[in-house]
């Protein structure tokens, strides 16, 4: 039995193993016998491939834990890739600049007000009493606002020139990197905030965000050109062909953002109080409010990273496909959920996390690989697909002896105690029911 | 067989001229029944019989088992061991339709009408009477209601919303609905733990009419003054294992109350001293509104109470009298509208929310443990440190040393029984998991402590250690608030007692002026139920 118990204990890692085994197996060979899917340069593929859905299923993971969902990820992906496109093609005060420069601004002082305030909270903690008593409380009034207050301001200053100063040429590389992620911080921000205090439900929300950030990504590219190329001789080259390069040759540079997100968020998650309040609130919101915990404050931060993540996916997004559009992210938020809830985490909250993602994005990304390789259709692919959330989701949320027992034995027993079975049916009718 | 009930059917043959003359198979019996949940078992061998015509008082201590054994029988939770026969053969009821095809009703304490709906539409609630087999037959339905109601004797107009309903008026169309079932044997849960005097006296006639055409009927009470007048056999369940059944002539109040405590009433009362202590918390003019569809309705009205630190303080009422919200509005717990002064330690306060609340030392356990106490699917160690968990880490960053180093010690401390601190607090019993939660506020320091029904649904062992554990705190110089529907309870904890009557305050009662009688006096609102002024039907 221990060795079922094994099984079912690392049984997230046993579909990725398969799908691999599967590629390798029926993988074409070349002329000279080495195998094509094991081949470095289709695997790097895959990596780089995965990233964009990766860095949002990231962010969706964590929206998930605490119970909610953020359908909104697809539309503010595509108006992260509209604002690069727009940033890096066309200089001036473009819709992008000015949504840019502003938000900037007002995120780096929200960043640098909230750090020093937490710092100091921090300090005077640990330099107050003994751990265990209350902390000394901070003193009150203006003055103690005026410290972080002045530290966001001069930041936001800072930002804002900066902004502004690339504003006249074109957008460098590292300002649409800052500018794009701020803005889908402060997108998935709002979107925290309105469920937060409309106290609705984060699918209605986040449905509502989909569709006016959809508008809004057309509004700012605006009506003739849906699509924002990148063409050569603006700023996207030769700079921003890094964020598609092979970094030191071996590891494509998307790839490199979505091992750093899952590696970053994943410290989150398990290292910090931030993370065991976000499994605390997906496992009983009511129950961690009345602990004393500033739940709206942490469903907002997982809301806004969501966002966050989803617009540097943007970015991401124009460095691959060379283009800002308006509709590049549907389905998006489809492909993320798919992910996560592969990965083993419960849309109920509270339970998975981002190995679990890891596993579910290269699931998706290898078997679409597979499918390339062999020329499948694409319609094929999606049937797949479909096919694959189903079987995946059936192994993780029951137990391997639960299923077994409930396709194996459906004819000859009528069911384990307690079961919902009706003895008053005849007996042939008693299976369907159960 | 049947030896655990203790009843032997010869024993009733002489008594009670009004079930002479029949004599055959008990309409209901249950025979060594056993029921564990999880670890837990909280039935064992337990039975009884119950003949037509006849009422079985079922007493015993919160966490006795009666309910879970009813609920046996009543087809709403199945059984681990042992056999429920109605007419004296053997059914397996799946569900509570199944135990109502066979004339088995249960009237829950905690009242399941649909509130939207009208008395009629909630009496007849999946049986509808139907115009050609598909439109609800409305007229028909009220009729069959006014029918039902009028053998009742009660004037309650079968359209009106069941919400709209007192809750007294609630559980008569809840009995509606059980004759309605051509019910035989009918189990009562509490029935009267939330009416007035005069809504008793109203129930009270009904089940005579009811024993008299025949339905059998358990009632569950803690009031012995009830279960005297009504019952004709008493039955004592102790710990989920059967003490006691007994004819009510046979046996005396004291007798049950010792078969149900299974030792002589003693209160762990502490010396009554003079507490000099500085005042904690300070509660003047307290309010609270709900929001309703009909606008706001006030809760608690003009609450105002002093608890010095050191201090057990007491808040009885009945149900629905705004014990609880006392508690959730001081410590901010739900999103009421409400108003008044809190001060703590003599500085006015304002707590916008729980987190406030626990910057100041306040501490609140909750009546609903589990939806609102525990991360049930989580470890010991994660539910102990959630509270603290900022205190606990540094920068934010948790330190999982102190971590389980506080979760070990509160496991010491408050003899939590578990395998160690990962155990999930789903696999833990009643009484641990309270403990749990008592623990995970302690870690946090409180210097005043809100408990709402503390000792709900445990053992009476693990009442004791939490009562042991409430006089401890006192003794450290907390200030401690403790509501509870048992008066004993209050009684036996309390130094004071603020009695709530219908969202107000209806007197404080010290110690040495508190007494059950004197309690419950306070708390009964007057009597509004009188049949001539209620809403009439046509």
């Amino acid at each position: 039995m221990t060795l079922w118990h094994a099984l079912s204990r690392t049984k997230l890692y046993w579909g990725l193993i398969i799908i691999f085994s599967i590629g390798v197996g029926f993988s074409p060979v070349t002329s000279r016998g080495t195998n094509i899917f094991l081949s470095y340069g289709n695997l790097t593929d895959v990596l780089r491939q995965v990233s964009i859905t990766g860095l949002v299923a990231v962010g969706m993971t964590m929206v998930i834990l605490t119970g909610g969902i953020d359908l909104s990820v697809g539309s503010v992906m595509a108006f992260g890739s509209v604002i690069t496109g727009m940033l890096l093609t066309q200089p001036g005060w473009t819709p992008a600049a000015i949504v840019g420069a502003p938000v900037l601004a007002a995120v780096a002082f929200v960043a640098v007000a909230g750090l020093v305030q937490f710092v100091r909270k921090q300090l005077a903690r640990q330099n107050g009493v003994a751990i265990g008593h209350r902390a000394a409380s901070a003193p009150g009034g203006i003055t103690a606002l005026a410290l972080p207050a002045s530290a966001g301001l001069a930041a936001a200053v800072l930002a804002f020139w900066y902004a502004a100063a690339q504003v006249a040429p074109k957008f460098s590389v590292p300002g649409v990197l800052l500018v794009a992620p701020a803005v889908g911080l402060a997108v998935g921000a709002l979107t925290g905030v309105i469920i937060v205090v409309g106290r609705l439900q984060p699918f209605i929300v986040t449905l509502a965000m989909m569709v006016s950030t959809l508008g809004i990504a057309r509004l700012t590219a605006g009506q003739d050109s849906a699509v924002l190329p990148v063409y050569p001789g603006s700023n996207a080259t030769p700079d921003f062909d890094l964020l598609r390069s092979m970094l030191w040759g071996v590891l494509p540079v998307p790839g490199l953002f979505f091992i750093s997100a899952i590696i970053l968020f994943g410290a989150l998650l398990s290292l910090t109080t931030f993370g065991r309040y976000v499994y605390a609130i997906g496992g009983n919101e009511e129950a961690t409010r009345l602990s004393g915990i500033g739940v709206d404050r942490v469903k907002i931060a997982t809301y806004a990273f969501s966002g966050l993540l989803a617009c540097l996916a943007g970015v991401l997004y124009v460095a691959q496909y060379r283009q800002g559009k308006p509709d590049a992210g549907s389905g998006l938020e489809l492909d993320a959920i798919a992910a996560v809830v592969i990965g083993g985490t419960s849309l109920m909250g509270g339970r998975g996390g981002l190995s679990g993602t890891l596993v579910g994005v290269f699931i998706f990304g290898l078997l679409s690989d597979i499918l390339q390789l062999h020329n499948i259709n694409s319609n094929l692919q999606l049937v797949l697909k479909g096919a694959i959330i189903v079987v995946t989701v059936l192994v993780q949320e029951r137990n391997l002896a639960d299923i077994g027992q409930r396709f194996l034995f459906v004819g000859t027993r009528a069911g384990r105690s307690g079961s919902a079975v009706r003895s008053d049916l005849p007996p042939e009718k008693q299976q369907s029911i159960i | 067989m049947n030896g655990q009930s203790g009843a032997d059917p010869s024993e009733n043959e002489h008594r009670d001229g009004r079930r002479a003359g029949r004599r055959g198979a008990p309409v209901l019996e249950a025979c060594r029944i056993g029921k564990r949940f999880g670890p837990v078992t909280v039935l064992h061998e337990v039975g009884f019989q119950l003949d037509a015509g006849e009422v079985l008082a079922l007493v015993g201590e919160n966490g006795a088992g009666k309910s879970t054994l009813m609920k046996i029988v009543a087809g709403v939770l199945g059984q681990d061991e042992g056999e429920v026969r109605v007419d004296g053969a053997p059914v397996r009821f799946h569900g509570v339709l199944d135990a109502e095809h066979a004339g088995i009703a249960i009237i829950h304490q905690e009242l399941n009408l649909v509130q939207e709906l009208s008395v009629a539409a909630n009496i007849f609630l999946g049986r509808e009477p139907k115009l050609a087999g598909l439109v609800i037959d409305k007229r028909a339905m009220v009729k069959a209601a006014q029918a039902l109601l009028a053998r009742l004797g009660i004037a309650i107009d079968p359209e009106a919303k069941a919400g709209s309903l007192r809750i007294g008026e609630q559980q008569t169309v809840e009995i509606a609905k059980a004759l309605s079932l051509d019910a035989r044997a009918l189990i009562m849960d509490e029935p009267t733990s939330a009416l007035s005097s005069a809504e008793c006296a109203t129930l009270f006639k009904v089940i005579a009419q009811l024993t008299t055409a025949g339905v059998a009927i358990v009632y569950i009470s803690h009031r012995m003054d009830e279960v005297i007048a009504l019952a004709d056999r008493v039955m004592v369940l102790r710990d989920g294992r059967h003490v006691l059944t007994a004819p009510i002539a046979e046996t005396s109040r004291d007798q049950i109350i010792k078969a149900m405590v299974g030792r002589a009433l003693a209160p762990t009362a502490r010396a009554g001293v003079a507490n000099t202590n500085p005042v904690m918390l300070s509660v003047e003019g307290l309010w609270a509104d709900v929001a309703t569809r009909h606008g706001r309705k006030r809760v608690i009205d003009d609450i105002t109470f002093d608890v010095r630190a050191g201090e057990v303080f007491g808040i009885a009422g009945l149900l629905g009298s705004g014990r609880t919200e006392i508690l959730e509005t001081i410590f901010a717990a739900s999103d009421r509208l409400s108003g008044g002064s809190v001060r703590v330690a003599g500085r006015e306060v304002a707590i916008r929310d729980p987190r406030a609340a626990k910057a100041l030392g306040f501490a609140f356990v909750p009546e609903d443990r589990k939806s609102k106490g525990l991360l049930i699917d989580m470890s010991i160690s994660a539910n102990v440190v959630l509270p603290s968990l900022e205190t606990l880490s540094r920068f934010s960053i948790r330190t999982r040393g102190r971590e389980s180093r506080t979760a070990r010690e509160a496991i010491e401390a408050l003899r939590i029984r578990c395998a160690g601190p990962g155990q999930a607090a789903k696999s833990l019993s009643g009484g641990n998991q309270q403990k749990v939660v008592m623990a995970k506020w302690l870690a946090t320091r409180p210097r005043i402590l809100l408990l709402d029904e503390p000792t709900r649904g445990i053992d009476v062992g693990a009442k004791q250690e939490i009562y042991d554990l409430v006089f401890e705190l006192a003794a450290e110089g907390l200030a401690i608030v403790v509501v509870s529907s048992e008066l004993p309870e209050v009684l036996a904890l309390a130094d004071r007692i603020l009695v709530m009557c219908e969202g107000r305050s209806a007197g404080i009662l010290s110690r040495q002026e508190a007494s059950e009688e004197g309690v419950m006096a306070l708390a009964s609102p007057p009597a509004r139920l009188d049949p001539s002024l209620g809403r009439l039907s046509a």
